[in-house]
């Protein structure tokens, strides 16, 4: 009787040539196509259509081979192998988000984990140029010692590598004042998919300098930015510098430091008080209206460097355990309606007198109340870990004890805030939850962040299914479908749509144009004529429309339907 | 096992892979497993954590990796035949605990345990250990101590050092030594300057002597259970059967399996004395002063924590407690320390089978202790210590590395006249 194994997942080679030719570029030692090397770069993270994947075991996860590239020139030379030998690639840093399942062709990764040099900072002109390695927390902390700071740090944690980022948005806690990443970037030099160069900005005249993210002609830089790793790999960025105030390094904690037999004692939680320069204002309100209209105000006002509200968040963010959280979740300990502000002396030592009389102002025209030490001054002190997270942020993940499998991210106007929320508990009443976590994210509050002095928020309500059950996680990946469904019908600012493998904007929204997808494969030609640079996402070819899911073609054209639009074919 | 379901009360060397599923399945790829928490970054040379990552750096070598690896073998993705070079995934991890430090704050993950089951399983099946350490395995087997020395050589070091046989009269407090400094005569000092400031200070102390058996760490963290299992349950019927009251040693290792690991073995009675690490103790006798450092020692010192002894067990504070008690010393902090510090290479295993990355990683926290101007390296550790060494005479700097103990001497000593 034939014994009852379970079905192996088998990887996918590069024919040897190609081998060879990748192996003659990095060196023996920088490229591994063994079978549990190629795992660990199988897209298993945060994302549900993934995990589904490898419930099922499809073997189309695995990628055939890893390269390790050292430098532009070393990177040339492996994309234009691919292009060569037609062999897809994916470009690769921490591999959270945006590595792009591979696909029925034998995929190659490209991990740029040996560039993570900062090349230069230049404290005159205000700049730092970066390899694609370099993450969030080593910049700031070799900035700050020469009085700077880049200006922000993601929520997604200071581990985000910018030339990632740059293929996102870069959303930033304190993005009121700075902007988002993309409003940051002086210049990139990248390799585009078919082996050429690509240095934008006034870099690429010869001598200016790189300092203006406006080279000659057109916007290159606009039109390659948040491409999502498809437009090319990024091997130099070019950030803006700002004044920092703080001091050179972030101070030891005083409370002590865990250790693994006493990880989660509470005590170890209680960073010290704001860094200097800077002060963290916690304010609660009594329902949701009053604190977008708090928000808007304190915006508008041209006080702060950063204002976000958390929400339920704030459980996951500052409890020690999953219980604590859960706990904190049911009890409401953190107000469900807050936003917290941060403070900065950056022109002088009375600005932050002056701007906290402002805000004092705004928050009692607005019913609001500061957490303080005669106002709940437990949750003041629980909320503590943000007094270093809102500038360089570390503890996000908390929030992610079981999978982060899908999010509505929805960016518009401040009063979007109320819709998105009406809608998102009308998913939730739809399809029943799949945890505490999801219902306290959405009834209580959404994360909400005022970006670029209140011009436009971004909305966050997430979705965590237990990994292991793939029943829930389908029912969280229709969750996200659904919700970009909604988004579409209710005519809801548009929205990241990283999460989901199904075309974005251009196929779903009206206002762009019937045949926006068809302009975007036309641009992708042309930067990509091989199709091989992070296939299957974001702009597909034809072909690659093909081989996508029934279900997801449907959900797609669906969508178009009911907006009197084509179907993609 | 999924994420909510109870899971059933198991000691750590109980379980299995299948009980950590729904933690393997859960890896976010936040990937701090690799890097120093955010809050300790101070430049960005110094802002990885994971010495396998730093050297190699491919996923399979960090703590994500080997989630990733344990979540494919646990669902029959793959099996040993398919992917027989994981054992150096699994077997390079010096088990520092950098990555599960930081995945417990996050996530509540454990992905040193997950590789130290791994290994567990490996060993279990055939599959490991690496052949380096089939022969420690082998010598504590035969010889009661990893090294294959003969028993007869284990006291040596005690020659010149006032302590009591336990094979011979009774004693209050077992010092236990520890297999590495015994017999590696480079490392006497940490055993014989332990010995001394105790016995200065009025402690009844004795030794096990040539009867003193290995504590069973390296066997532990290479995955030979059942091998772990018979050795402490010997040292805990040794150790009843002498009726000591307390046990004190400096071996950061021996120190995390009396008091951690034991506690964590299926069916074994309780251990009774209380376990100290000599540093605590002698931080407490300084404080009592029935330690007095007179003594001026001029040094600039940075202090290594050793992973066992630090991240491990939680010791920070009572080494550079007795630091500062030192006239003369004066203490430079390194980037990393504490719960962040960097590992020297030297552990789990790892500089028995893979030498060079050992000796690289060494190399590395002696760029990081120099950049702080320090003359000397202080430690307590006999891991640490010999792999630093080794390092220490490749590079020739002028950095000097000095036990803890070895200090605190200097400072206590009276002066002849």
């Amino acid at each position: 009787m034939a014994e009852n194994k379970p079905r192996k997942v088998v990887q996918k080679r590069l024919p040897r040539e190609v081998y060879s030719a990748l192996k003659n570029v990095v060196g023996e030692r920088w490229i591994y196509e063994q079978r549990s090397v190629v795992e660990t770069y199988s897209k298993l993270s945060i994302e549900a259509s993934t995990f589904l994947r490898k419930h099922e075991k499809d073997p189309h996860l695995l990628p055939a081979c890893v390269v390790l590239p050292n430098s532009t020139e070393e990177i040339q030379a492996i994309v234009k192998i691919c292009n060569r030998y037609r062999v897809p690639f994916i470009p690769f840093t921490n591999g959270q988000v945006f590595c792009a399942p591979t696909n029925a062709q034998p995929t190659l990764i490209i991990h740029l984990s040996r560039m993570n040099k900062i090349l230069r900072i230049d404290t005159e002109n205000l700049s730092a140029t970066l390899q694609p390695y370099v993450d969030y927390g080593q910049l700031q902390a070799e900035a700050m010692k020469r009085g700077l700071w880049n200006g922000g740090c993601p929520l997604a944690t200071s581990l985000c590598k910018l030339a990632s980022q740059y293929s996102f948005a870069g959303l930033w806690q304190t993005d009121l004042k700075y902007g988002l990443l993309n409003r940051n970037i002086v210049s990139v030099k990248m390799v585009l998919p078919d082996g050429e160069i690509l240095v934008t900005g006034s870099r690429c005249i010869p001598k200016a300098g790189d300092f203006w993210e406006y080279g000659p002609g057109p916007d290159l830089l606009g039109l390659q930015r948040a491409a999502a790793g498809t437009s090319g790999i990024v091997t130099e960025i070019t950030v803006k510098l700002h004044t920092w105030v703080g001091d050179a390094s972030f101070p030891e904690i005083p409370a002590g430091r865990p250790s693994l037999v006493d990880v989660h004692e509470p005590k170890y939680d209680s960073p010290p008080a704001p860094l200097k320069n800077h002060k963290l204002y916690w304010i609660e309100f009594k329902d949701f209206q009053s604190q977008i209209r708090a928000m808007r105000e304190i915006a508008h006002a041209g006080i702060a460097i950063g204002l976000n509200a958390t929400g339920v968040y704030s459980a996951f963010y500052c409890s020690q355990t999953q219980e604590m959280t859960i706990q904190r979740c049911r009890t409401k300990f953190f107000p469900d309606w807050n936003c917290y502000v941060i403070l900065a002396n950056i022109t002088s030592d009375q600005q932050i007198p002056y701007e906290e009389r402002v805000l004092r102002q705004i928050v009692e025209e607005t019913g609001g109340i500061f957490l303080s030490e005669t106002h709940k001054p437990e949750v003041l002190d629980a909320l503590k870990p943000w007094n270093y997270d809102c500038i360089r942020h570390t503890t996000g993940f908390r929030m992610n004890r079981k999978m982060y499998a899908n999010a509505w991210l929805p960016v518009g106007p401040l009063d979007s805030a109320f819709e998105t929320t009406e809608q998102w508990k009308k998913a939730l009443d739809l399809f029943g939850e799949c945890d505490i976590t999801d219902r306290g994210g959405a009834d209580d509050t959404p994360f909400v962040y005022a970006l670029q002095r209140g011009h436009f928020c971004f909305f966050e309500t997430d979705n965590y299914p237990d990994p292991v059950l793939p029943e829930e996680i389908k029912k969280a990946q229709a969750f996200g479908i659904y919700g970009n469904a909604v988004f579409v019908t209710h005519n809801l600012g548009p929205m990241l749509m990283a999460f989901l493998n199904v075309e974005p904007l251009t196929t779903m929204f009206p206002e762009v144009g019937p045949n926006a997808h068809l302009l975007m494969r036309k641009l992708r030609e042309v930067f990509d004529p091989n199709s091989v640079c992070a296939p299957g996402r974001q702009v597909f070819t034809e072909e690659e429309w093909r081989q996508f899911p029934e279900d997801i073609k449907a959900a797609v054209n669906k969508m178009r339907a009911m907006h009197n639009l084509p179907a993609v074919v | 096992m999924t994420y909510y379901e109870k899971k059933p009360e198991k000691k750590f060397f109980e379980k299995e892979l299948v009980d950590y599923r729904d933690m393997v399945w859960g890896c976010a790829r936040c990937n701090w497993c690799q890097n120093q928490w955010g809050w300790n970054v101070k430049s960005a040379e110094f802002s990885e954590i994971c010495p396998a990552f730093h050297e190699f750096r491919i996923f399979p070598y960090s703590g994500m990796g080997k989630m990733h690896i344990a979540r494919a073998l646990l669902e029959g993705d793959f099996d040993y035949d398919d992917a027989p070079e994981m054992l150096d995934f699994i077997y390079t991890c010096t088990t520092c605990g950098a990555c599960e430090m930081n995945c417990q704050r996050l996530q509540d993950k454990e992905p040193l345990k997950v590789n130290e089951t791994l290994r567990a399983q490996f060993v279990r099946d055939g599959f490991g250990p690496k052949p380096e350490h089939k022969r420690l395995i082998t010598g504590v087997q035969h010889y009661d101590n990893p090294w294959m020395q003969p028993r007869s050589q284990r006291d040596r070091w005690a020659r010149t050092v006032p302590i009591k046989d336990l094979g011979r009269e009774p004693a209050q407090t077992l010092f236990f030594v520890g297999c590495t400094a015994a017999f590696n005569n480079t490392l006497w000092k940490m055993a014989q300057s332990t010995a001394m400031i105790l016995h200065e200070a009025g402690i009844d102390l004795g030794m096990f002597g040539k009867q003193e058996i290995c504590c069973g760490s390296p066997i532990a963290r290479i995955g030979d259970r059942e091998t772990f299992f018979t050795i402490a349950r010997r040292n805990i019927d040794l150790i009843h059967t002498s009726g000591v009251r307390q046990i004190i040693t400096f071996c950061p290792g021996c120190y995390r399996s009396l008091k951690y690991d034991y506690p964590e073995v299926p069916g074994l009675p309780k251990l009774k004395p209380a376990v100290y690490h000599a540093a605590e103790y002698i931080a407490q006798l300084i404080d009592e002063e029935r330690i007095t450092c007179h003594n001026t020692v001029p040094l600039k010192v940075t202090w290594h924590d050793p992973c066992h002894l630090g991240r491990h067990c939680g010791i920070y504070e009572a080494p550079r407690r007795i630091l500062r008690a030192i006239p003369g010393i004066e203490l430079i902090e390194m980037e990393r320390i504490k719960d962040q510090a960097w590992c020297c290479g030297g552990g789990g295993g790892a500089r028995a089978a893979y030498p060079d990355f050992a000796r690289a990683t060494a190399l590395k926290r002696i760029a990081e202790a120099q950049k702080t101007g320090a003359q000397a390296l202080v430690t307590q550790c006999p891991f640490c210590e010999q792999n630093l060494m080794d390092a220490l005479a490749q590079v020739q700097n002028g950095m000097q590395l000095f036990d803890l103990n070895e200090l605190v001497i200097r400072a206590s000593q009276k002066t002849k006249k």
